[in-house]
């Protein structure tokens, strides 16, 4: 509960491009810098963000099938020495946020991958970011397209570089998105001898005008539009007294006239039956309740794994060595961009963490073969025996329509026929024949999209996709057994590391946790933007620091909430729809964080109920193979946990009469 | 007697892809996504409106219509004031699905008396240019299985989708009125379902 850094991205627009032939050392004539702008709020301070793109995301360089893939065939690709350039392009993509953050005025400096790889060097040194409250004017020029120029206050950063920022070009549009949306932040004025140039003042000045001041300015004039359309998403940031005016309205109807949930709450006991049976007849429930954990410990992040490190793990042959070591590093900081392409296939269990290159490469030629067989099976069925067969016909019928509704903003899958879509596609198709038993189920093209993004190769992303759906197999089975064994595990956690808010849960009727129902079906997929979600896989298939981690993420991130849900006694439905909306609101390093903490703080517990124990796996673990690092690990303190119950009934007193024996039970 | 706001919960229903959540994205911020995620759970708008007179919230559900989902998403029924069952034009088989999922609905939503329940049925996605179901027969199917009212819409042009959900208020409200003159003593249920206790007043 306590404050902590809230980094959200609250717009963001690629294909904003550098034309770095007006760099004045004259090197780099006619090259193009893609990239992406963004603008960030990192607790309430707002940050602009330029970081050059790798060409390696886009799509058209990839490895891909040919529009004709019914035979067996090898894929178009460039010849040569094509996978070491992608290799070496791709290296920068994880050290340029690093790079980012070495250019930023109030960030850490970070020194992770710097100057090991000059290519990656010669385009970070186009990323930069800046406080908006350092922005002095932006200048705005049309030439066909339009690009801004930014100015800062000289007095703002000592460390800026001598030469100005580069103008950014919007080839691809967006520039007045972008400053719409850093009109919600700042006022933005004409100058008054030049109408190009806007000035800026910083938002606290902005903010001491009045809303309406905001809104009539209209050298741009989409503010007031914008926010008219949509009030919700325009007030998300500084205009709070409008935010709490519309929030106050929408409560208002809420309350008056909120249908009573119980009889969903009811029916949804019944579909997920484990729930109620845990109050009444686990004799240990009230053991757990008392259980102190004492105080959570505070764990910092570190620098994501770079190639160099992840070479120096291993052998001559290509073994992976100190393997513990490893996976402990990826836990702490994820991995760079350009090691998960290889990484991944161990972390998801496609290669052996013993084995030798070669070995490596004859799997792939196996499993090549293996693919391409199960492929041509559904690629070789008639129309005719398709209208025979009604299970693969609905199964292609659905997997088109997701592959048309999964990811599309991302550059790897957006437009038309572009090959990332029918690559989605032909995998998922072929683990229908993989897996006819299970089929397609909405939810799977979310997990194989970030792998095949990452894998750029139709035959590895099946066969990680394989692995990830062996783990996820039981969420998507007929009776969603998964998915049930997981809200029940979720919910008996809960409640030890936070009793009053699991009472309150239980007191609304969500104490099935029915609302993170998304989160667990598809890991988090839909929550976080699509980088976050990379490094979130990768930390948690590590496996580290304990079993069943996510659920330690969905515990962080329900106490982060906690306090909002309690506080504006949020009902059944309200539960349900503000965990919803936190959808692309979250910050994964700080989730990570927290749900090291928990696990931390849980581990040092000394009577620890034995389902929670069997949730993490703290019993099927070797002795001395303590993952966690020693390092991070706190003294033991005396046991002073902040006792958030007196909370929690305040709460329960207020609901209705049919939580009388819910009430009850946590006297 | 001052008119008080009615909540009205509406529940989309149809088959996976025939644009339940486009629909009700357009009508709630009037805005259309054509890469819109698939729905995975289960999600609500809220919308003010005026009908004839009448102050409503309108509390719109949209679920995911896998079969797989089924367990998940029925609990939701439960409470709703109208249906809209929704196919898509050039998708035959969402249509052939209707029926499937009228019965769906009426199962488990534990509806009393089915064949006065307010359903309206949409068949969306009327910009597209090769359609697989026609009105007339969209209209039979309509007619038969208990009159009910048809739009054809296109959340992506914005056509009928507004229409559609003001006749769906309008028959629950119509419903409403019969009940209150059918029971008018039920008082604990008036307390106990805020739509009945406050359409009263006109």
């Amino acid at each position: 509960m306590a404050e902590e850094t809230v980094q959200k991205v609250v717009f963001e627009h690629e294909g904003v491009f550098i034309h770095s032939s007006s760099d004045e050392d004259g090197i780099e004539q006619d090259l193009l810098v893609s990239g992406s702008l963004r603008i960030v709020d990192k607790d309430g301070e707002i940050f602009v963000e330029y970081r050059p793109l790798e060409d390696t995301v886009d799509p058209s360089n990839m490895l891909c099938a040919g529009k004709d893939s019914s035979s067996v065939m090898e894929w178009a690709q460039c010849p040569g020495d094509r996978s070491h350039q992608l290799l070496e392009t791709q290296q920068s993509y994880e050290t340029e946020w690093d790079m980012v953050n070495a250019v930023s005025f109030k960030r850490r400096p970070c020194t992770n991958g710097e100057g090991s790889l000059n290519h990656s060097h010669e385009r970070s040194r186009w990323a930069f970011t800046f406080s908006v409250s350092d922005l002095r004017s932006i200048t705005v020029k049309e030439e066909g397209w339009s690009f801004l120029l930014f100015k800062l206050k000289d007095s703002s950063s000592p460390s800026s570089p001598s030469s100005p920022l580069p103008a950014l070009h919007f080839h691809q549009g967006g520039s007045r998105e972008f400053l719409d949306s850093l009109r919600r932040f700042a006022l933005l004025s004409e100058a008054p001898d030049d109408e190009t140039c806007l000035l800026v003042s910083t938002p606290n000045k902005a903010l001491s005008q009045s809303f309406e001041n905001l809104l009539d300015d209209n050298n741009f004039g989409l503010v007031h539009q914008k926010f008219r359309k949509d009030p919700y998403v325009t007030t998300l940031g500084s205009f709070s007294k409008v935010t709490n005016y519309i929030f106050d309205a929408f409560r208002g109807t809420e309350e008056q006239h909120q249908r009573p949930p119980e009889e969903v709450a009811d029916l949804l006991g019944e579909v997920i039956p484990g729930l109620e049976i845990n109050q009444q007849e686990e004799p240990g429930f009230e053991v757990i309740t008392r259980i102190d954990l004492g105080a959570r410990p505070q764990v910092t992040r570190r620098e994501p794994l770079s190639a160099e490190d992840w070479t120096k793990h291993q052998d001559p042959e290509g073994r992976m060595i100190k393997i513990r070591h490893l996976k402990q590093v990826i836990f702490k900081g994820g991995l760079c961009h350009a090691v998960r392409k290889e990484a991944w296939k161990f972390l998801l269990g496609y290669f052996p963490w013993d084995s030798t290159l070669e070995e490596r490469k004859a799997l792939q030629r196996n499993k090549t073969d293996e693919y391409f067989r199960m492929k041509l099976q559904w690629k070789s069925v008639s129309e005719e025996q398709e209208r025979r067969n009604s299970r693969l016909r609905d199964y292609r019928s659905l997997i088109e329509k997701d592959v048309n509704r999964t990811d599309r903003t991302n550059r790897f899958y957006e437009g038309i026929d572009n090959p990332g879509l029918v690559l989605l596609h032909d995998i998922l198709m072929t683990y229908c024949m993989y897996d006819f038993d299970l089929g397609y189920v909405q939810g799977m093209s979310d997990l194989l999209s970030p792998i095949l993004y990452v894998m750029e190769n139709e035959v590895d992303a099946f066969w990680c996709f394989v692995s990830f759906m062996d783990q996820m197999h039981q969420n998507f089975e007929e009776q969603m057994q998964g998915m049930k064994t997981q809200l029940i595990q979720l919910s008996t956690l809960l409640r030890l590391l936070d009793l009053a808010f699991w009472n309150y849960l239980e007191s609304q009727d969500s104490g099935y946790l029915y609302f993170c129902f998304r989160w667990l079906l598809i890991r988090f997929k839909r929550e976080l933007s699509f980088q976050d979600v990379l490094r979130l896989w990768e930390v948690m298939w590590t496996g580290l620091p304990c079993q069943n981690f996510h659920l330690l993420v969905c515990c962080a991130i329900l106490d982060s909430e906690k306090q909002k849900i309690m506080e504006e006694n949020y009902g059944f439905n309200e539960i349900l729809k503000h965990i919803n909306e936190l959808s692309m609101k979250l910050d994964i390093e700080e989730i990570l964080q927290k749900a090291e903490g928990i696990s931390l703080q849980i581990r040092s517990c000394k009577d620890l109920p034995e389902s929670v124990s069997n949730i993490l796996g703290f019993h099927t673990e070797v002795s001395g193979s303590d993952p966690t690092d020693p390092g991070s690990r706190p003294a033991p303190r005396p046991a002073q946990r902040q006792d958030a119950c007196s909370n929690g009934h305040g709460h329960l007193r207020e609901t209705g009469s049919h939580n009388s024996c819910k009430v009850a039970f946590i006297s | 007697m001052t008119t008080k706001t009615s909540l009205l919960k509406v529940i989309l229903l149809g088959d996976g892809g025939v644009g339940k959540s486009s629909i009700m994205n357009r009508y709630v911020t009037n805005k259309f996504d054509a890469h819109l995620f698939h729905t995975i759970g289960v999600e609500f708008l809220n919308k003010d409106l005026e009908v004839d007179g009448h102050q409503v919230t309108l509390q719109i559900w949209d679920t995911a219509g896998q079969e797989r989902f089924r367990s998940l998403r029925t609990p939701f029924y439960r409470g709703s004031d109208c249906c809209l069952l929704t196919f898509s034009v050039d998708d035959n088989q969402s249509f052939l699905n209707l029926g499937n999922w009228k019965k769906e609905f009426i199962y488990y939503a534990d509806v009393k008396e089915p064949e006065k329940f307010p359903f309206v049925v949409l068949g969306n996605k009327l910009d597209v240019t090769e359609r697989q179901v026609s009105a007339e027969e969209a209209q039979q199917w309509c007619q038969e299985n208990g009159d009910y009212p048809y739009y054809e819409t296109s959340a992506k042009d914005a056509t009928n989708v507004a229409i559609a959900f003001e006749e769906a208020v309008r028959r629950v409200l119509a419903m409403d009125e019969r009940t209150d003159h059918l029971i008018p003593t039920d008082t604990v249920k008036l307390h106990r379902k805020p739509r009945s206790a406050t359409t009263c007043c006109s």
